[in-house]
């Protein structure tokens, strides 16, 4: 089982519709994934159509095996279940770590309903809190949308001191390009700028800024469903691909 | 309407349903409280044909299998079906290509045949039903099959998912309230096809000790006379070879029944009667033989070199021409009005026996007239037994097969007479001693075909008479070979049967009233 977080520590960058479309893309060529929205946004389980639970607010939510297990939501899709946003996913990180632990009661008594999924991908909300330090931490591999101005590109490298300046392997660190406006020549500068300079962090994958991904709120469903032979379809594709093949899914 | 494996992402319990009504269709399909079905495909009406084995193995073992275009389709017994494209008209399950039907059916005998047992239509849909905010709540395969007017099944099987029990709880009451019940098979052969007799070799015969022999032994007969007429059709048809061993099984059963049970009828009754079967058994011997020789043929390949084959192609080529002739014989004695007429006679008579002249032993209880003939028969077996050596004769070894062939048909037909483990370690010696017996026979006569074909055959080439030649004395040898090699070792085959264990079994089922020795 791998764990694969999505995170942007800046708002509006195409990550929710990016996690969407990857856990959408990864389950429909065979892995069974879990999508943990835990943005308290709830975008990702707005897009799948799931309603939060509003059962979830105790604190010992994720000590409560059965609790959890009761949480997830199937998709309308196959291999795809959901963990709806909650506003007290405080513990999640604590959570994802027990559950890492080879030792862990925890992992053991989760066994069962973890085993089932080959993937764990989180939807992290923005901003480096001690949650999102946390998932850095336990997850095998960190997504990072970046869109390609020079604003962008600092927030990227404050991202990477951060993981320098906790210890943390910036090797798990992927960036991809999103919202990409080929017209625009700032973004063809930025990324032919960035691949160069982070050749080992930067994926091949760019996802445009398309109307597609806009309507995913009006469709309530992943580009990959609604327009899967799309410019941003074929490239969450894309993105999938270089997940599978960095990660080693 | 595959089932996946419980437990898979997204996916909760499965839950089939059987609805008998015609209208269940539509009712499947109505919105359900808040839900809302989604038709997601649906498919036109296609036809089907049910595939079985001539002893319908497949419904008795709960699964049914339809052919419909280029696919098969097996039903399993917890509703679940598994399909599989199939090239072109195949006979038999172990033609198959690799694939989940052929899975399926890897229990079935490589030799037998399936055959239409029934056909009909089916249509599928697949609906999901839907919330307010058009998230999908639960699943449902539907799938119609028709027979007839009357005849229908809907087969409706409800996929929950993970977190949505409620709705499944929903769409589970909503389907018990319009008649749904949970998939049976037996219900499901009983919707679609009613009335359609199983076929059974060996029909229960519930003995009761104390009945006269003369009601036991008519009961028999009346038992397997029907055994006969339902296999007439198959042979007519040439599906299976499996038809016209039965036949001949439960002609020999009458034929021996009669034997064994000497003076329950007078003793021109039972003269005609066994003259009557007799003249049946006559008009069958040559398609069995040829048919058994015919099964035989890989075996009789893999004897001899591939350089022989090719007198081997010439000989079969020669056995299927004579088959297809003597069929066509017996299909003409089949079809005979004289024969239905006598089929009839004789289901009449058996049907009122008060028409058959009864014999001095008619009135012994059945128990005891068993009891006296299997021990006497095992005395007779057992004497023979003991004459077994490496020089005894090959009539003795004949002798003492008919012997036991007669004494395990006494045994089945008092299997409602004794205890089933007084039965059991009996039958248990005879099959043993029987099937190596039937060995020797079965190739002692493959030898005598050989050695007449050469006389028998006028129009072959003499070019291919030589490869012919060679390649019988060939299969001859290794043939011979097999058969000394058999013989040799019977004696420890029979062993047991002589041992004192096996004589105080027979005696026990001899004086079933007294303690066990």
């Amino acid at each position: 089982m791998k764990i694969l977080a999505c995170y942007a520590n800046k708002g509006g960058v195409g990550k929710t519709a990016a996690s969407v479309n990857l856990a959408y893309a990864l389950a429909d060529v065979g892995h069974r994934v879990l999508l943990c929205d835990l943005d308290p946004q709830g975008a990702a389980s707005f897009y799948f159509r799931v309603k939060p639970s509003g059962k979830l607010t105790e604190t010992a939510f994720f000590e409560d095996v059965e609790k959890f297990t009761r949480a997830i939501k199937a998709s309308d899709y196959d291999n795809l279940d959901i963990l709806p946003a909650n506003m007290s996913f405080r513990g999640f990180d604590v959570f994802l770590s027990r559950m890492k632990h080879p030792r862990s009661r925890l992992k053991q008594a989760l066994k069962p309903v973890v085993g089932e999924f080959d993937v764990i991908l989180l939807d992290c909300p923005p901003n480096i809190s001690t949650l999102s330090e946390n998932v850095f931490r336990v997850a095998d591999a960190v997504l990072v949308p970046i869109i390609p101005t020079t604003l962008s590109q600092r927030t990227f490298e404050q991202l990477i001191d951060f993981f320098k300046d906790n210890n943390l392997p910036t090797a798990k660190l992927y960036g991809f390009f999103s919202m990409v406006q080929a017209t625009k020549a700032l973004h063809l500068d930025t990324m032919k700028l960035m691949r160069k300079t982070y050749p080992q962090i930067m994926l091949s994958a760019t996802i445009p800024f398309a109307s597609d991904v806009e309507r995913m709120g009006v469709h309530r469903a992943p580009v990959l469903v609604t327009a899967p032979n799309s410019a941003a379809g074929r490239a969450y594709r894309n993105l999938a691909e270089d997940v599978i093949l960095r990660t080693g899914l | 309407m595959t089932i996946p494996a419980e437990g898979a992402a997204g996916q909760s319990a499965a839950y089939c349903f059987l609805l008998p009504d015609p209208v269940a269709w539509d009712a499947a399909q109505a919105p359900v409280g808040k839900l809302v079905p989604v038709l997601r495909a649906e498919t036109v009406s296609t036809p089907f044909t049910r595939l079985d084995t001539f002893d319908q193995a497949l419904r008795l073992s709960n699964r049914m299998l339809l052919e419909h275009g280029t696919t098969w389709e097996v039903f399993l017994p917890t509703g679940q079906t598994l399909s599989q494209s199939v090239a072109r008209r195949q006979k038999r399950a172990a033609d198959l290509g690799e694939g989940p039907v052929r899975q399926a059916l890897a229990d079935m005998s490589p030799l037998r045949h399936l055959l239409p047992f029934g056909s009909g239509t089916l249509r599928r849909a697949s609906l999901a039903f839907a919330d307010h905010r058009g998230k999908i709540r639960c699943r449902a395969d539907l799938l119609c099959l028709t027979t007839g007017e009357a005849a229908t099944a809907t087969l409706v099987r409800l996929q929950g998912l993970r977190g949505y029990d409620k709705a499944l709880a929903t769409l589970r009451h909503h389907l018990q309230t319009c008649g749904g019940t949970a998939f049976s098979m037996t219900t499901l052969h009983n919707l679609l096809f009613p009335g359609q007799m199983i076929y059974c070799a060996k029909p229960a015969l519930g003995l009761a000790t104390d009945l006269t022999s003369v009601d036991a032994v008519t009961r028999i007969i009346a038992s397997l006379i029907p055994v006969l007429v339902q296999n007439e059709a198959g042979i007519l048809a040439d599906l299976d070879t499996e038809f016209l061993h039965d036949y001949r099984v439960a002609l020999r059963k009458i034929r021996s029944v009669l034997s064994l049970f000497k003076g329950v009828y007078g003793p021109d009754q039972t003269a005609a009667l066994k003259a009557r079967l007799s003249a049946l058994m006559a008009q069958t011997g040559t398609l069995r033989d040829l048919d058994v020789q015919l099964l035989e043929r890989q075996l009789q390949y893999d004897a001899v070199p591939p350089s022989l084959h090719h007198g081997l192609d010439c000989l079969f080529v020669l056995r299927t021409a004579a088959r297809s002739n003597a069929l066509t014989k017996l299909a003409r004695h089949l079809n005979s009005r004289r024969h239905a007429d006598d089929m009839s006679d004789l289901a009449q008579l058996f049907a009122a026996p008060m028409a058959l002249a009864p014999g001095p032993k008619a009135m012994l209880p059945i128990q005891a007239m068993t009891s006296m003939l299997i021990w006497k028969r095992f005395k007779a077996a057992r004497k023979l037994a003991r004459c077994i050596g490496p020089d005894t004769s090959d009539e003795v070894v004949h002798d003492l097969r008919l012997q036991v062939k007669k004494l395990r048909y006494l045994l089945d037909f008092a299997a409602d007479l004794y205890l089933r483990h007084a039965l059991k370690p009996a039958l248990r010696t005879i099959k043993h001693v029987q099937t190596h017996l039937g060995t020797i026979n079965d190739l002692s006569v493959q030898l005598d075909d050989l050695q007449s074909v050469i006389s028998r055959t006028k129009t072959v080439p003499d070019t291919e008479m030589h490869q012919l030649a060679q390649s019988l004395g060939a299969l001859a040898t290794v043939l011979h070979h097999r058969r000394r090699e058999a013989r040799h070792k019977t004696e420890a085959f029979v062993a047991p049967f002589i041992d004192p264990l096996t004589r105080d079994i027979f005696r026990a089922l001899a004086h079933p009233g007294s303690p066990e020795p």
